[in-house]
């Protein structure tokens, strides 16, 4: 099943290349069209719920470099699901996006988002680290070709610059999680890329390494994410991307960070990220602050936007290391929510430059009153985006503030364990006060306010004054998807309950070693027993190692 | 500020026997009222019919937005609007008599909103629930009848205020105003903190649409700016309120919560610290939202919206939101003392510093909307003074008096093109057309001003004997009291000088917003001439048409009837009082009984604690209750004459002791030179918006600024500069960064494999 949906996308590419150029923009259409009815297909027959939603589903595995135990192998639990169904729909909406604004060598450009959206399933899909690492960097390569050949003015540099900023930083996250596949060899006696076989691993590793670990992990999928200060890629590589490329950028591949953060870090490095957590908290909150007050600093909406990325990923990444279900639960949906609502965002500037190929708020502004429609829509993902409760954003931005509030809250009945505490939340909650400021100084300069236009100004040849049909569909199922998810959130979180459970299992045994995510009589050795033996089961990892240096 | 008023020992220590004497003591009466807090009788389910009183909003948002997609260009979302809010007065109605009248409660469960179990691992663990689902208490009702009821009038009323916007305008104004009742409704009715929250921010962003009604308006939009990031800051304190509130209790239900409380003061002992931090977050919310210090400065700039928005929103019911806040959570405020005298200060403070800034305004919307500030000082110095019922009858009494002044400011505005400037009207009692709406306004006018015996009257007055009698809180009942005076003179400054006197305008120069050419249209004026000549020739003032003399009519008779419901239920200080001892937010204040049973309850707290110090306080040596009948009586009458005198015209009209020949000047003009330059400084509103410029926004831009260029070449510089140290060594390896795809994959694969070998090796 997975196979297919990876395949289907890469598929379609190589046809897309192959066909006559005036036509590719529809084939390509049509395939991710097919690729989201196979994703939604998956989605119907995957059990969300209950413990099973934790259980990696639709599993496969082919043996690939058989010498060095890496394998093809698949599988999804909610959370990853979840993320390929994002991929699915906003790779359409992109393609359904470029139809009019992309006019030369289509055939390239839509190759390369099909070929990126194979890329970014297989991240999620992957249950083997060369799989994931290669997907995660292969990744960069559609998107340095989106960048370069279909961005702006500076685009050379900046798909340079996105490529080897990213790139370096994943290389020293892969020298870290080399590293424990070989503690793992030296468990096992024999090569394994296998997440779960690796996971056995961990116990082996001492605080010390876990430091390091932790730190060349994070040194990659910090700077995806981005976390300040490694964030400077983001605003240019935004800037000068084609809209379909911020809307990917935005949308799914900055969630590679997250996720990466969520799958590897984790796990395994349970013991140092504890010990961490509050430096990485005040890193993100830094970054909100920060990269928040960026935003209102700034002429061009397009970079406001990717600067409030900066800003909005603080609140993701701090839900992760407050370490308790609340956070990692709110965290997970923001992933999801902050694709829709800044994906959505970025498509409607996009339209904006379109018809007046200008995004600077000094050039264009109170539109208002000329396009209606926009105006509404604009809006409405404004609205999202600043985490009004009844849209999506306010759900998971406030799980994320409430988890860091729980963690390590020493009051009360509903605090739980953990590195964080509620200054931590309080800190992070200005950053309410500071998106509803740069928000509505957007939406104040180039919605609202007296109408004007850069000099000179000729209507677009093709597109009406407001929105089209096409542009109306585009926005049409996030609009949705943003109303639903913020009226009834309750299936999402129910679907993440159990994996999020799991995923906080080495963590909640250091921190509370008599805790109830044992089963009865269960030790934390014999969970070290249960990793090694049930391949499937997802086991706890928690350093034995450091419990030995402390006798 | 805090530490301040806790370190003022003498208020500290009586509020907190005050509230605290009867757990701790374990008093008879203690336990009775704990018992009462849980709301002995909560219905298991309620009533679900009770949902369609926010859902029918919901349902007229959505037609709204239907007709504004199918370019609907007719009056038909007002009627939608006012037929479904009409439907959803009559539930209320509905549920006054189901709930209110026998004093029960009722949870009705909707849907689960947000719920999330967060120890699936563990059976019974923690949870956060929130449903959307209705706490449907005696309280409730009282908010919901008003929300409802002046909805449904001024949606009428807007009808034809709004007329000249017909087509796209007009769906979008009617979307917002149901929107705005939709979310007001999940505000007051929701069972939860985070459907309160839902509610709160959804009223707030009803504001913000409304307010920049008039989007094309650089002020407009600015106003709904304000509005909206001021109301931030305090979400921002109720937010952090509602997490508080959860990792203390477990949950974020009302009816846990309450329970909980009663266990606590039941218990008895030392109070854990979240317990007192939580209500001193959830005022920072409510500050916001209800206008008060510090955080008052965006309400009267919302008067840039339509002035049904100002009379609905900012007048009548989402300002009082802060004030439900309080007294929803009373039974947490009640075990915190110093929150509650915090509460009592901001709230006396607010009204005068309001007060003083309306004597000095020419615009009749902004002093109408500094008195909606200083009034709504007065209801959480009512709260503060355990009062919960005084402050929930003025609410009640203000809602309809206001909301009167407001639509009568409105229709003048409408008549006179947009004049509002007191200073370029006069006299229009005597124009014909307008007699409805002047004596609309002149009954607005003695309710906000406490003329003897109008319902204003005694609902301020509930709150000023309890500020006396309440030991501690002497010096804010004299600051009320005196605030009493000054706003009996601004209110009728207004009347004085646009309704008496003989007839003269000057039309505005603004025609509604973007609307000017229907109004030509319609009535065939060119408006644009109005500048100059006094009533012009070319301009004629065109007074209300049914809808709007309809609706004011009956708020008028409303607002003289509401008088009535005082002498209802005289047990509990009136019909509203009873329906506030009903509800959790009943407080019994051992100083209200002025009897012997009073002073017995008093007494015996007194005597096992600090003696006589708890008796009730006095207003120069007399009952409080008795003599400020006369006290305020008597100072608003003063604040009449002194306006009469200053402003009021010659003859009948002025009360023969005005002077005032035209309508630029009057006797004040030579005051205000006397007492220059207080009287500038109060007409700037004492430069406070200058100075959050100046100590907030402005810091704030620039560090922005900072941050920005700091990123740009600090942060970034740093990075080039680190990709291009390897340029030289690079130089050799040119070749390899040719630009083409597949030598970066050959150079990854390479990477990859090099990496893996090395390992290999090591091995």
């Amino acid at each position: 099943m997975l196979a297919m949906l990876l395949a289907i996308p890469l598929i379609g590419a190589v046809i897309v290349m192959a066909s006559p150029k005036r036509q590719a923009k529809w084939i390509a259409l049509a395939w991710s069209g097919i690729a989201l009815a196979a994703a939604m297909w998956a989605a119907i027959n995957f059990e969300w719920f209950g413990p099973a939603s934790a259980q990696m589903q639709f599993t496969g595995s082919w043996t690939w470099i058989d010498s060095f135990g890496i394998g093809f192998s698949v599988g999804v639990d909610s959370v990853a699901m979840l993320l390929i169904l994002l991929t699915a729909l906003l790779s359409s909406i992109c393609i359904l996006s470029s139809i009019t604004a992309i006019n030369e060598r289509e055939r390239l450009y839509y190759g390369s988002l099909l070929v990126l959206q194979a890329a970014m399933m297989g991240v999620f899909a992957s249950r083997d680290l060369i799989l994931f690492y290669t997907c995660f960097e292969f990744t960069l390569a559609p998107m340095y070709v989106l960048i370069r050949q279909w961005g702006s003015s500076n685009r050379k540099f900046a798909a340079t610059k996105f490529f080897l900023y990213t790139f370096t930083g994943s290389v020293i996250a892969l020298v870290g999680l080399v590293y424990i596949a070989y503690k793992a060899f030296l468990i096992h006696g024999f090569w394994s890329f296998d997440l779960n076989m690796m996971q056995s691993a961990v116990r082996l590793l001492t605080a010390r390494e876990q430091g390091w670990l932790l730190l060349a992990m994070m040194a990659g999928f910090a700077v995806k994410v981005p976390l300040f200060p490694v964030h400077t890629w983001l605003p240019l590589a935004h800037t000068e991307a084609p809209t379909a490329g911020s809307v990917i950028l935005a949308g799914v591949l900055l969630k590679l960070g997250t996720y990466a953060i969520y799958r590897f870090v984790i796990p395994f490095a349970p013991a140092a990220l504890i010990e961490y957590a509050g430096v990485i908290a005040t890193i993100s909150i830094v970054g909100i602050v920060y990269a928040g007050l960026i935003c209102w600093a700034q002429r061009d909406v397009k970079k406001l936007i990717a600067y409030s990325s900066v800003s909005h990923l603080g609140f993701c990444v701090l839900g992760l290391v407050a370490l308790n279900a609340a956070g990692l639960t709110g965290s997970v949906v923001y992933m999801i929510n902050h694709g829709l609502s800044t994906g959505a965002l970025f498509l409607l500037i996009g339209m904006m430059y379109e018809r007046y190929h200008t995004r600077s708020l000094d050039e264009v502004g109170g539109l208002g009153s000329k396009m209606p429609v926009w105006s509404m829509f604009m809006v409405f993902f404004m609205l999202a985006s600043v985490g009004l409760p009844g849209l999506n954003g306010f759900v998971s931005e406030f799980l994320c503030l409430l988890g860091a509030f729980q963690s390590g809250a020493t009051f009360g009945v509903g605090g739980t364990l953990g590195p964080l505490g509620p200054w931590y939340a309080v800190a992070a909650a200005t950053g309410m006060i500071i998106a509803a400021i740069y928000l509505l100084y957007m939406v104040g300069k180039i919605v609202f306010g007296p109408l004007h236009e850069p000099r000179g100004h000729h209507e677009h040849a093709v597109l009406p004054t407001d929105l089209n049909m096409r542009e109306i569909a585009t926005l049409a199922p996030l609009a949705i998807l943003c109303i639903v998810l913020g009226v009834y959130p309750t299936p999402l979180l129910a679907t993440l309950e159990h994996p999020v459970d799991r995923a906080l299992r080495p963590v909640a045994a250091l921190l509370d070693p008599g805790s109830q995510h044992f089963a009865d009589g269960e030790t934390i050795d014999d969970a070290y027993l249960l990793a090694d033996t049930a391949a499937d089961e997802s086991p706890t990892g928690v350093s034995l190692a450091l419990r030995e240096e402390t006798p | 500020m805090l530490e301040l008023l806790s370190n003022i020992p003498e208020l500290a220590t009586l509020a907190s026997h005050a509230t605290h004497g009867h757990g701790a003591e374990g008093a008879a009466a203690g336990a009775a009222e704990a018992a009462h807090a849980v709301g002995a009788a909560i219905a298991g389910s309620g009533n679900k019919l009770f949902l369609l009183i926010p859902l029918l909003p919901l349902l007229s948002m959505a037609l709204c937005g239907l007709y504004w997609a199918f370019g609907v260009k007719s009056k038909l979302p007002a009627w939608t609007t006012v037929g479904l809010l009409g439907a959803s007065f009559g539930l209320t109605i509905l549920a006054y008599f189901e709930i209110a009248a026998p004093g029960v409660t009722q949870i009705v469960h909707g849907f689960r909103w947000i719920g999330i179990d967060l120890s699936p691992h563990q059976e019974g663990g923690l949870e956060l629930i929130a449903n959307f689902g209705l706490y449907l208490d005696s309280l409730t009702i009282l908010w919901m009848l008003f929300v409802t009821g002046l909805a449904t009038l001024i949606a009428l009323y807007a009808s034809e205020y709004m007329a000249h916007d017909v087509g796209p305008g007009y769906c979008r104004f009617f979307f917002a105003f149901s929107l705005f009742v939709f979310a007001m409704s999940a505000l007051v009715m929701g069972d939860n903190l985070l459907m309160l929250y839902l509610g709160w921010e959804g009223v707030g962003l009803c504001s913000y649409l409304l307010i920049g009604y008039f989007f094309t308006k650089p002020s407009a939009v600015a106003a709904a700016k304000k509005a909206f990031i001021m109301n931030r800051i305090g979400d921002l304190g109720l937010a952090i309120g509602i997490m508080m509130t959860f990792v203390q209790f477990g949950t974020i239900e009302y009816a846990g919560i309450f329970e909980q409380v009663d266990a606590i003061r039941a218990s008895g002992g030392e109070l854990p610290f979240a317990v007192k931090a939580i209500p001193l977050l959830l005022m920072v919310g409510a500050f916001g939202k209800s206008a008060q210090l510090p955080l008052y400065t965006w309400l009267p700039d919302a008067m840039e919206g339509p002035t049904p928005v100002s009379a609905l929103i900012h007048a009548a019911t989402m300002v009082t939101a802060g004030v439900y806040l309080i007294a929803r959570t009373y039974p947490l405020y009640t075990l915190n003392p110093t929150a509650l005298v915090i509460v009592a200060w901001v709230g006396g403070l607010t009204a005068l510093l309001a007060a003083t800034i309306g004597m000095a305004q020419y615009d009749i919307k902004r002093i109408m909307a500094y008195s909606t500030v200083s009034q709504l000082g007065y209801m959480f110095l009512g709260l503060g003074v355990l009062s919960s019922a005084g402050a929930a009858f003025h609410v009640f009494t203000h809602a309809f008096f206001k909301a009167t002044l407001f639509l009568c400011c409105g229709a003048v505005m409408h008549g006179f093109a947009g004049q509002l400037d007191l200073r370029k009207l006069s006299g229009v009692w005597g124009m014909k057309g307008w007699r409805i709406v002047s004596v609309a306004m002149l009954i607005g006018c003695l309710n906000l001003a406490g003329f003897p015996l109008t319902a204003g009257y005694f609902s301020k007055d509930m709150i000023l004997a309890e500020a006396f009698v309440t030991p501690g809180f002497a010096v804010l009942g004299w600051i009320a009291l005196i605030t009493a005076g000054l706003t009996a003179y601004y209110t009728f400054r207004v009347w004085f000088r646009v309704f008496m006197g003989p007839g003269e305008f000057e039309p505005g120069d603004e025609h509604h917003g973007d609307a000017e050419d229907e109004m030509t249209a319609e009535d065939g004026h060119d408006n644009h001439a109005g500048h100059g000549g006094h009533g012009g020739s070319s301009f004629h003032p065109h007074p209300p048409k049914w809808a709007i003399n309809t609706v004011l009519a009956i708020l008028a008779v409303g607002s003289l009837a509401v008088v009535g419901v005082y002498f209802i239920d005289t047990e509990h200080h009136g019909w509203v009082g009873g329906l506030v001892h009903d509800s959790t937010a009943h407080y019994e204040s051992p100083f209200v009984h002025h009897g012997a049973a009073a002073h017995e309850i008093a007494g015996a707290h007194g005597a096992e604690a600090s003696g006589a110090e708890l008796a009730p306080g006095t207003f120069l040596g007399f009952d409080p209750h008795e003599a400020l009948f006369f006290a305020s009586g008597i100072i608003g009458a003063i604040g009449i004459l002194i306006a009469a005198f200053l402003h009021g015209p010659t003859g009948f009209g002025g009360l023969f002791i005005g002077a005032r020949t035209e309508a630029a000047t009057s006797r004040a003009d030579g005051l205000k030179r006397t007492f220059a330059p207080v009287g500038k400084w109060a007409e700037r509103k004492w430069y406070v918006d200058e100075l959050y410029d100046f100590l907030f926004r402005i810091p704030l831009w620039v560090l922005a600024h900072i941050c920005y260029l700091f990123d740009r070449f600090i942060i970034d510089g740093i990075v080039d500069g680190l990709a291009k140290t390897p340029r030289g060594v690079g130089s050799g390896l040119r070749p390899s960064q040719n630009g083409l795809l597949q030598s970066y994959a050959v150079g990854m694969a390479g990477g990859l494999a090099f990496i893996l070998l090395v390992i290999w090796v090591v091995l």
